[in-house]
């Protein structure tokens, strides 16, 4: 018995598993980053808590944000996205699903805020928009940072955290 | 006939454990390719950069998901003081540190687990607000605050605890050095001579 094709067989296998794995991972890993954030709705931000010594969801948070996190869908067509003015370092962040992080604003650029319109790579942009971002995927992560390093700082960023918009722009209007 | 389907077998089982076992000390250890080092700060690329490949791509993902790219933010973390020893919550340190070419900056102590120490201390974290971009700052690292203008409590801290400086906005020509980073001195430590 030759042993010669199954050790050649065993490493074509064992080649072609590491590079899935490799391809896989950082999807996967996102996908469970999309599920817990959209799993109390889709193309809508969620708000989070100040940073505290409890919060235990993500490594190394950082205590002088206030974060706002919206699961985008672009299934049913664009999404608006807007983020509202904040008076000291804000930061608009788009990740793909395979966690590319694909666009990002900043107060330096938008002083009076951003407002994107956010289509699936490849389909018909809308007409009007003022600022139109193709996305690599159908679902992604968007993320709003506002430096608020303190309890009052944040309760302000969080009241400025309201007006932001993610919305489906299929969404009847009235 | 036998034969041959177990060895199929083998090799299949031998294959496919193979595969995982190198894609996952990839994503354990290659994060090495990285890094930097400024003194004992690290310094690591891979958060927030854009992916080129796959492999940096799943290193970046495991690394930093959901980082700041490196126009927005830079990251450098310490675990030891300047002789080599773990950072400990039986010690005082003292973090020196000048303005940087930035707009912005933080520093936090994180425990062994990577989240921020369980104590009511609300000392977690000191940034350029407290402190100052414009003029040199001091920051003790201790579990009590004594009389200290900038205080990081370590307490229920332990053994092993991190700091982590963030800087954000840096300047075009902002160029990290063992000189332009903080300097992290030990005062003291409980049970050694000063």
């Amino acid at each position: 018995m030759s042993w010669g094709k199954y050790i050649l067989g065993a490493l074509i296998i064992a080649a072609l598993v590491h590079f899935a794995a490799i391809f896989a991972a950082p999807r996967v890993i996102m996908n469970v980053a999309i599920e817990r954030i959209g799993a109390a709705g889709m193309n809508t931000w969620h708000i989070s808590e100040r940073v505290t010594a409890e919060s235990r969801q993500i490594v190394r948070p950082s205590p002088d944000f206030a974060y706002s996190a919206c699961v985008f869908d672009l299934s049913n067509g664009p999404v608006v996205i807007t983020a509202t003015p904040w008076d000291d370092y804000w930061s608009l962040s788009l990740y793909a699903a395979n966690s590319d992080n694909f666009f990002v604003i900043d107060d330096r650029e938008a002083h009076y805020g951003a407002e994107i319109t956010l289509v699936q790579r490849g389909a018909a942009h809308p007409e009007g928009a003022s600022m139109i971002i193709e996305s690599p995927s159908t679902r992604g992560i968007a993320l709003i940072r506002r430096l608020a390093p303190t309890p009052g700082t944040y309760d302000a960023a969080k009241v400025v955290a309201a007006e932001d918009a993610c919305d489906s722009a299929a969404r009847p209007v009235g | 006939m036998l034969r041959r389907i177990l060895a199929w077998t083998a090799a299949v089982i031998a294959g496919v454990t193979l595969g995982l076992a190198s894609a996952w000390a990839v994503l354990q250890f290659g994060g090495s390719a990285f890094t930097e080092r400024y003194g004992n700060w690290v310094h690591s690329r891979a958060a927030g950069s854009s992916a080129a490949d796959p492999y940096t791509r799943a290193i970046i993902a495991r690394a930093g998901l959901l980082a700041l790219s490196a126009r927005e933010a830079v990251y450098f973390s310490l675990d030891q003081d300047e002789h080599g020893r773990p950072l400990s919550e039986s010690c005082i340190y003292e973090l020196r540190g000048r303005p940087f070419d930035a707009r912005w900056w933080s520093v936090t102590l994180y425990a062994d687990d990577n989240f921020l120490v369980q104590n009511s201390d609300r000392a977690h974290s000191v940034d350029a607000s407290r402190a100052s971009n414009d003029a040199p700052w001091a920051i003790r690292i201790s579990p009590v605050r004594g009389d200290a203008t900038h205080w990081l409590s370590s307490r229920e801290a332990r053994r092993g605890f991190i700091v982590m400086l963030r800087v954000y906005n840096p300047q075009r020509d902002f160029r990290p050095s063992e000189q332009s980073l903080p300097v992290l001195t030990t005062v003291s430590c409980a049970g050694e001579p000063a």
